[in-house]
């Protein structure tokens, strides 16, 4: 007999409704999918048949042809196994449906349903198809609710699952509520004591003056920001302070992190994602880890990191293809990843935080000359950041050894949460303004954001001048003057702030430290 | 060591020169023989038009010098024998370029009892033809090709046991013969107090109307160049290869600034030969060559700085070494040449008693320029303190004094010492925007240098002397900050 229902595989960031049909027909005993699965799915097969027997029901000895329908469409993972289950049970007459049902899990050899990555698009898909209601893993259950115009019902195992298909009722806990999707909102937490170690705060932050205000910047105008310093001057500490300092999510970039977040698989999703993302992959990471891809075409950092902070700590490390991959994305916001069977697109507008050492050894430039690289080395170390990539990172700043007198003597510094603060006024005053963060301005909106009276456009290009900039450089000058000037609470970008701009371009080279003086 | 021990004496050079209408003799064959760049009239038009390939080359003796010595295997001894063996440079070339060339040339040499390496012979025979193709990138690129024979050559390197035959200069070829040279060198490897003194000593001297000698690398050299460009002096660096595969790049910007103050680049070698690394101790006898005294300011245990030393000393000239701490490794070759040479290198106690050692000041002293020669008034100034013995090289103060407020606070805050922005920051008491803002400016004057979130002091400020750590008057009260690394 004939059994239909409906799932859900999961294409990039979205999901695409899949019609299982299954056919238990008279014959030798057999069990084929057809319709372009993957491995993952074609392994479905065994899941499907120990679940069976270990539910009590018989895995039917005939015949079993799985259709997965529209049949061009490649389907990958497990999230149907459930769906080829119930349809199984249905098509051999031990199970009777009542109504039309949607499913989405994966089943374990016990008859268990686990919760599966991307839930979320694919109800999404589910509900736009029309679906009525969709039985989902029980532990994601909140995830699966995220999504209105559907009727999500938990299944903790196969067995649950059939009493739902037979008709039983249970009752629905129906879409989130505001409170439930922003639980920080009701009930803000204190942070646990356990973040500490994570996520320092600015005020644990040592002496480097210049690298906190060129964070503080590049935060607040969404720049892609470069940290220099050797070993121990506090690069890693000060970048990993920035979540503490970004502003929230605002609703339409929540629902675009959730599903980022419910794609990336890191465990069922529990509430809308409204942290921005701060993602810091090791140098050791491959190609597709970064931009993404693999046979799942799974979201990489690059997206993983959308509407957040991408920091890439020892930035020269990187393999070099998987560091020019950067420069799409941070010139478009989005990644295109084509392979053979299919291109996807994904978001990936993130912010960039780098940090390297001035040399291998991490001493060129230190005042005592203690670099024991060998000379020429240091340049060679910082060529390795191609010159387009240069033209992205819009503040350089290095960061000197800390002397361990300053170490112990100095105060501490100033708290993350009042430079948060003056961060979010200017971010929400740039997206007023003029729609985007200064970090994203470029060509006539940058012009027009950065009208210069004679006396600063004087200055601007005296700046570029004698610093022998190109026409990106340049740019990317004004774009960080801007920012400044908001910081300052000025419309108008004045001498003094392109000046500090300045301050913030790419150094002649390591070893230009080293000649200094 | 140099590969160049079995050269001819001087005098064998000028014996090559026998051929009639060429060569050395008379002041009118100098007159020939001059390069053309510098005195364009001299040209006349055969010389402009060099032919194709041919045995009959347009080229004059200096030309065909400057052909031989960019030939990859020629040094001072196979230039002196091919000279020796057929009379001129000229006839060499012709020689080479005609049937059979480098067989001729090997019976040529055979003949005075030497041996012509074939494939040199073969290099020498390919140089011939392309003769005026690179004479003429030579001229096209603006340098200037000085013969041992020319009337400009540098008198203090006619002096040397071997002196360089044929020079390429750029810049002015007065800064190469002056009243008073001294030659600064030191490790690549600086520290920034070294490179401080480099400054601080170069300025002096270039005060003092002395040309500064050095070998144009980073580290000790660049920041004994850049001190005298600052100071309104000149300077001449010797470079360890070609003038197109200038080394290293990133000093470009600083040779332009040498020959744009009126000093002078110079090589030994052909404008495209790279840099080997043999070639740097060869530079080394020009740089200590060209100067009275050298003085080093910092060296490593095996620095090549050291080498100049003992040219200096092999060379006859003074030689003097500024002592560093023990435990310094950037000052172990100096004390260390202290330790080896006593009564030789001679230590310096302080930029004054080195000007004084060096006859800068006191009654030696040179005579202040004429007013309406000099470029620069407050190099004028500055030299005029120094004959009264008010100050030694340029006067901080009155470079400060020269700023605006917040300049001179960030300016007097930060000297002479590199600052980070947190220093500057409890030093001035203004906020950091204000003070990154003003180190642009600052930076915009030449006054400071700053790379990875440390400022040093540059331009003029960097060619001051450094005050003692104990200041005895009231002075800059700069001085406050001590203690260095």
């Amino acid at each position: 007999m004939l059994a239909t229902l409906l799932a859900a595989t999961l294409r990039g960031l979205e999901g695409r409704p899949v019609r299982v049909e299954v056919d238990v027909a008279p014959g030798l005993p057999g069990f084929t999918i057809v319709g372009l699965a993957d491995a993952a799915l074609r392994e479905s097969r065994e899941r499907v048949r120990g679940a069976l027997r270990n539910s009590g029901f018989v895995h039917p000895p005939r015949r079993i042809t799985v259709n997965l329908a529209p049949a061009d469409v490649p389907k990958a993972g497990s999230a149907l196994d459930l769906g080829i289950a119930i349809a199984i049970l249905v098509g051999s007459e031990q199970v009777r449906p009542s109504g039309r049902w949607a499913m989405l899990g994966e089943l374990g050899l016990g008859g268990e349903v686990r919760p599966v990555p991307g839930l979320l698009p694919m109800i999404a898909a589910l509900a736009r198809r029309g679906a009525g209601r969709v039985v989902v893993p029980a532990d994601a259950l909140d995830e699966a609710r995220l999504v209105p115009g559907i009727e999500a019902l938990p299944a903790a195992s196969l067995a649950q699952a059939v009493e739902l298909v037979r008709g039983r009722r249970v009752r629905s806990r129906g879409p989130m509520t505001r409170a439930e999707l922003i639980p920080d909102e009701a009930a803000p937490r204190p942070p646990a004591p356990s973040d500490d170690d994570a996520w320092p705060d600015l005020a644990d932050v040592r002496g480097q003056a210049e690298a906190r205000r060129a964070l503080e910047i590049a935060v607040a105008g969404g720049h892609a920001l470069l940290m220099i310093g050797a070993p121990g001057s506090g690069k890693t500490l000060l970048a990993r302070t920035i979540p503490g300092l970004l502003p929230p999510l605002d609703p339409a970039e929540a629902q675009e992190a959730t599903v980022i977040a419910s794609v990336a698989g890191e465990g069922p999703v529990r509430s809308l994602v409204t942290k921005r993302p701060f993602r810091a992959p090791h140098h050791t990471a491959s190609y597709a880890a970064l931009v993404g891809g693999g046979p799942r075409l799974a979201p990489g950092e690059v997206t993983r990191a959308h509407h957040g902070v991408l920091f890439l700590d020892e930035l020269p490390e990187f393999d070099r293809a998987a560091r020019e991959a950067l420069r799409q994305p941070l010139e478009e916001g989005r990644i295109a990843i084509a392979r053979a069977g299919g291109a996807v697109e994904m978001p990936a507008r993130f912010q960039l935080v780098a940090a390297m050492n001035p040399c291998p050894c991490g001493w060129a430039g230190d005042p005592s000359g203690r670099c024991t690289c060998p000379l020429g080395l240091p340049d060679r170390y910082a060529a390795r950041i191609s010159g387009p990539f240069r033209d992205r990172l819009d503040l350089w700043v290095g960061l000197p050894r800390v002397a361990p007198a300053a170490l112990l003597a100095r105060g501490d510094g100033e708290a993350s949460a009042p430079v948060a603060a003056r961060i979010a006024a200017v971010r929400a005053q740039q997206l007023a303004s003029r729609g985007r963060v200064a970090g994203r301005l470029a060509g006539r909106s940058l012009r027009a954001a950065c009208a210069l009276d004679a006396t600063a456009e004087r200055a601007a290009i005296r700046l570029a001048d004698a610093a022998g900039l190109t026409a990106r450089a340049t740019e990317r000058l004004l774009r960080v003057a801007r920012t400044i000037a908001d910081l300052d609470g000025e419309d108008r970008v004045a001498v003094r702030h392109l000046e500090e701009a300045a301050r913030y371009r790419v150094p002649a080279t390591a070893a230009a430290a080293s000649r200094a003086g | 060591m140099l590969g160049v021990g079995r050269a001819g004496p001087l005098g064998e050079w000028r014996a090559g020169g026998a051929e009639p209408g060429s060569g050395s003799g008379s002041p009118g064959s100098f007159e020939r023989a001059r390069p053309t760049l510098h005195a364009p009239s001299a040209g006349s038009s055969s010389r402009d038009m060099p032919s194709a390939a041919g045995g009959c080359l347009p080229l004059d003796e200096v030309d065909a010098w400057a052909v031989l010595v960019a030939v990859d295997g020629i040094g001072p001894a196979t230039l002196a024998a091919l000279l020796a063996a057929l009379g001129s440079g000229r006839a060499v070339l012709s020689v080479a370029a005609g049937t059979a060339g480098p067989r001729r040339l090997a019976e040529a040499i055979a003949g005075r009892g030497g041996r012509l390496d074939p494939a040199l012979g073969r290099a020498i025979a390919n140089a011939a033809q392309q003769a005026p193709v690179l004479v003429a990138r030579v001229r096209a690129l603006g340098i200037d090709v000085l013969t041992i024979e020319s009337p400009d050559y540098p008198g203090r390197l006619r002096l040397l046991d071997l002196p360089p035959p044929v020079l390429f200069v750029r810049g002015d070829l007065a800064a190469l013969d002056p009243d008073r040279s001294v030659a600064i060198v030191g490790t690549r490897r600086a520290t920034e107090r070294g490179r401080r003194i480099a400054g601080a000593i170069g300025g002096a001297v270039s005060t003092a109307g002395a040309v500064v000698v050095s070998g144009l690398a980073v580290g000790i050299d660049g920041a004994a160049h850049a001190a005298a460009v600052a100071c309104g002096g000149r300077t001449v660096a010797v470079l360890g290869s070609g003038h197109q595969r200038l080394y290293p790049r990133a000093h470009t910007h600083l040779a332009d600034r040498i020959v744009a103050g009126g000093g002078a680049v110079i090589s030994e070698l052909a404008p495209d030969v790279g840099a080997v690394p043999g070639t740097f101790p060869r530079r080394n006898r020009v740089i200590s060559g060209l100067a009275d005294a050298t003085v080093i300011v910092e060296a490593r245990e095996r620095s090549g700085a050291l080498i100049t030393a003992s040219w200096t000393l092999e060379q006859g000239r003074e030689c003097f070494v500024v002592p560093g701490p023990l435990d310094e490794e950037q000052s172990l070759g100096c004390n260390r040449l202290l330790r080896l040479y006593p009564g030789q290198a001679r230590a310096v106690p302080s930029v004054a008693e080195l000007l004084e050692d060096l006859g800068l000041a006191g009654p030696d002293a040179l005579p202040p320029p004429d007013v309406g020669s000099r470029r620069n008034a407050r190099a004028l100034r500055d030299r005029r303190a120094l004959r009264d013995g008010r100050t030694v090289g340029p006067d901080p103060e009155a470079i400060i004094a020269g700023l605006g407020a917040a300049e001179a606070s960030v300016a007097r805050a930060h000297f002479p010492r590199a600052a980070t922005l947190e220093e500057l920051i409890d030093a001035t008491g203004f906020a950091p925007a204000t003070i990154l803002a003003v180190l642009t400016r600052l930076e915009g004057e030449g006054l400071v240098v700053g790379a990875l979130g440390r400022y040093g002091v540059g331009g003029a400020l960097a060619a001051t002397s450094p005050p003692r750590r104990r200041p005895r008057t009231e002075g800059t009260g700069a001085g406050a900050a001590s203690g260095s690394s």
